[in-house]
């Protein structure tokens, strides 16, 4: 998810006509906000089964139908917004710490320190991240917030990279030299020069990460690296629910499709911003 | 009218036992008449987790054991034992002593011979430190020593009458091996190519996590007298491969990439019927019951209130209708329903009643409720964990925990933790304590054998943790009388005192093994007595 090249000019005609797609995403977030946020005003308890009720196609009782042990689908897949957002959410303000962190660091100090921290984002880079999570959760085992982690320290070099890009960038500007020509100390030139003209990219940066970040921690759920039954996690839902794809496709595909949709609205607006940052339509 | 009474059970129990053990060599009317050659893939739920059979430890393996390996005894489909690689055998008045006759035509696949003196080794193998403690210490409890009297005469001397040695005699556990790789190989425990049998199969290669294939031992040809052929096996080959997910093993008979599977799930069920090119069948297996069993060594099961309560939480009918669509056979016992030693009166005798759960539960003392509707005892939730090993959990035993869990929240505010995980760490659970439910079914032909491993005070696999020297006295009846009414007397008094007295188990539901094959395989079916897959001697494939 690096920045995206340039855009032709003409799409800046494009600005003020409505856009059905960024709508869309929208509204998808704020659905899906809500449903994090307040569960249980939409929902009945995801918890609740009902074994002689297994597996019934959706209906005006259960919108989203049940699953394998009668639960109903839909209160599952509410709920599952909180986990599956406060798990991207958490994921994310940690790849983002420690991003703006070691990109700083980077940025500032001595030549072989920074090829050194370089060449280590560039070496975790090299790795898929799902493989870099896995690793992580191979050595400190399973659980939600083991999960959170290991996403946030896949997702760091990331956001380091751009981060110790900047840097080098504000290092070299005007007011920074200015500064150290007035003496100003080290924290000092840190704190109020570096940092705050860095900063900038990070919450496009953060946006489009949390999507990778829902969807990567749905992935792990999927292989039951994530929070354990009876949570209702999208990611497992989608993995409890492969077994009887064939005879109840809905306890499984509208988990997913939750996955999906949020995903790629969280994508779409973070794209938007992120033009909208660069000085370009989306 | 009291002497009418043993012929009904008799005639009742004549019917379980050939409803269940009827299906041996299912598809042979479809496939037409056996033919020789060919090779064929079966999908199979468990990868076994040792080819030594003496280490055997998964029923859902068994159909390996017999394709490399056999025993002295094996059973008829009334349940009674046949020879297999011995010719007879007798026992003295005292029961005491076991004298047997072996075959003296059969040979090892590594070229060595069987004799009686491979008979004992395999016997005093077990006396190795570490091999197999609990084989040691349970089934050959009452082993005295093996005598080799001539190279094809063999007599077991016990320390007192114990008819269970028949038992282990027969199962993969006392199968034979050769006393010359079990000196040489490479890694005895876990078995492999280089351990040798006389089964009508070799070992060719496993691959772990994928498949192991077998290749026919052309040698072969002493097939015991119930097999549905005799010389050697059908197929040249045939590979079995490790497909742990139900749907995945059913799409892979559709869509024609394996020829037989075994584990059927219920949802499943009517994709294969629906097809006239598919057949399937189901078979009931012997032994003990899929049960939990309580630890009462710690609270909160070492008060029998609680135990009941749990078992009153549970709607076990409705729970297996909605995890098995009604296919599952509902247990009351820890015996298996097909078992002679079965107690029919502990049927419908508790559970269900949630009420009771929930008045037991306040007696007990579990009368406050935290946030999430859990009872807690002094600030404490009711918590029980259930710790399932992933190569045991087999039929959705996972999903059925899940219901269970579910269940017990929802009618008693007891919650109930389930944790999947690899053996080793189940191993260590189990070792420190750190459980309070245990699950577990055995397929052993007796189910005495069974019982003493579950439930006698020094049993390998008793989890309860419950110490009675009653309990212990009357297991050791049952394996003692030779008189199969005795038997089952003290097996009854069993049941009594551990399912109603103590509630010690909630028995959840009699295993099944299910086979679904494709009309070209012919031969396939269940091993009388255990009623779980036939090994692959008698499977061929037309054209």
């Amino acid at each position: 998810m690096t920045l995206a090249l340039p855009r032709p000019v003409a799409r800046r005609f494009t600005l003020r006509r409505p856009r059905p797609g960024l709508t869309a995403a929208g509204l998808v977030l704020l659905v899906t906000l809500a449903a994090a946020a307040w569960p249980s005003l939409f929902a009945g308890d995801p918890l609740a089964a009902d074994p002689l009720r297994v597996l019934e196609a959706p209906s005006a009782a259960h919108w989203f139908g049940t699953d394998q042990l009668g639960r109903d689908v839909f209160d599952r897949v509410v709920h599952g917004a909180r986990h599956s957002l406060s798990i991207g959410v958490a994921a994310t303000v940690i790849a983002v710490g420690a991003g703006i962190l070691l990109g700083v660091v980077a940025g500032l100090v001595h030549r072989v320190a920074d090829e050194a921290l370089s060449r280590g984002f560039d070496a975790l880079a090299a790795f898929p991240l799902v493989l870099l999570a896995l690793l992580f959760i191979a050595i400190a085992g399973t659980g939600t917030t083991s999960l959170i982690v290991a996403i946030g320290i896949a997702t760091t070099p990331h956001h380091a990279r751009v981060v110790r890009a900047q840097t080098l960038v504000v290092r070299q500007a005007p007011y920074v030299t200015h500064a150290v020509a007035f003496g100003a100390s080290r924290p000092r030139l840190v704190l109020r020069h570096v940092l705050p003209n860095v900063l900038g990219p990070i919450p496009v940066l953060a946006m489009i990460g949390l999507g990778e970040a829902v969807l990567i921690a749905a992935g792990l759920s999927f292989l039951g690296l994530g929070p354990q039954p009876p949570s209702p996690e999208w990611g497992a839902m989608l993995s409890e629910g492969r077994g009887y794809l064939h005879i109840a496709w809905w306890a499984s595909l509208l988990p997913g499709a939750a996955v999906t949709a949020t995903v790629i609205s969280l994508t779409v607006i973070g794209r938007h911003v992120q033009h909208r940052f660069e000085g370009r339509p989306s | 009218m009291r002497r009418t009474r043993p012929a009904v059970v008799a005639t009742a129990l004549a019917l379980v036992l050939t409803t269940a053990c009827s299906a041996p060599r299912e598809g042979t009317a479809a496939a037409g008449r056996p033919v020789s050659g060919g090779s064929l893939t079966w999908a199979v739920e468990t990868e076994p987790i040792t080819f030594n059979p003496h280490q055997y430890a998964q029923a859902k393996a068994r159909l390996l054991v017999w394709n490399t390996f056999e025993a002295l005894l094996t059973h008829d489909t009334q349940g009674g034992y046949v020879p297999w690689l011995s010719t007879g055998h007798q026992v003295s008045a005292d029961g005491r002593t076991y004298t047997f006759k072996l075959r003296t035509d059969v040979t090892f696949s590594d070229g060595t011979r069987f004799h009686a003196e491979a008979a004992k080794a395999n016997i005093d193998q077990f006396s190795v430190d570490g091999y197999n403690p609990s084989v040691r210490a349970v089934q050959l409890r009452n082993l005295d020593r093996v005598d080799v009297v001539d190279p094809a005469t063999v007599v077991f001397h016990l320390r007192q009458p114990d008819v269970l040695l028949l038992d282990f005699l027969s199962s993969p556990q006392g199968a034979q091996v050769s006393p010359k790789s079990l000196k040489e190989a490479k890694n005895l425990k876990a078995g492999g190519p280089d351990l040798a049998g006389t089964g009508p199969f070799l070992l060719d290669h496993y691959t772990a996590g994928q498949e192991v294939v077998f290749t026919k031992n052309p040698a072969y040809n002493w097939a015991p007298a119930g097999a549905g052929h005799t010389g050697p096996a059908h197929l040249d080959r045939i590979t079995y491969r490790f497909l742990k997910e139900p749907s995945v093993r059913v799409g892979a008979l559709t869509s024609g990439q394996v020829q037989i599977i075994e584990g059927v799930p219920a949802t499943d069920e009517a994709l294969i019927t629906a097809n006239p090119q598919l057949s399937l069948s189901r078979g009931l297996n012997s032994g003990s019951a899929y049960s939990y069993y309580f630890n009462t060594t710690h609270a909160p099961f070492d008060d029998l209130r609680v135990r009941q309560a749990f078992r009153e939480a549970v709607d076990v009918d409705a729970v297996l209708t909605g995890v098995y669509r009604g296919s599952a056979t509902r247990a009351w016992s820890v015996v298996g329903p097909t078992s002679p030693f079965y107690d029919r009166t502990l049927e419908k005798t508790y559970g269900g009643d949630a009420a009771k759960a929930n008045r037991l539960l306040d007696e007990a003392g579990w009368t406050a409720r935290d946030a999430d509707g859990f009872r807690t005892r002094d600030g404490k939730r009711l918590t029980v964990r259930l710790v399932q090993s992933a190569p045991f959990v087999r039929d959705r035993r996972d999903v059925l925990a899940q219901a269970v869990q579910a269940q017990v929240k929802q009618s008693a505010g007891i919650d109930l933790n389930v944790a999947v995980v690899d053996q080793g760490t189940a191993t260590q659970a189990l070792a420190d304590g750190q459980y309070e439910v245990f699950d577990n079914s055995r397929a052993d032909t007796d189910a005495g054998a069974a019982l003493n491993l579950l439930l006698h005070s020094g049993g390998a696999i008793n989890r309860t943790g419950f110490q009675d020297p009653a309990l212990d006295e009357l297991l050791e009846q049952g394996q003692a009388a030779s008189d199969q009414a005795r038997r089952k007397t003290a097996y009854q008094q069993v049941q009594k005192l551990t399912i109603t007295d103590q509630a010690l188990i909630l028995p959840l539901y009699a295993p099944a093994d299910q086979i679904a094959a494709g009309t070209t395989v012919g031969g396939w079916g269940f091993e009388p007595a255990a009623g779980v897959p036939a090994s692959a001697y008698d499977l061929w494939l037309s054209r």
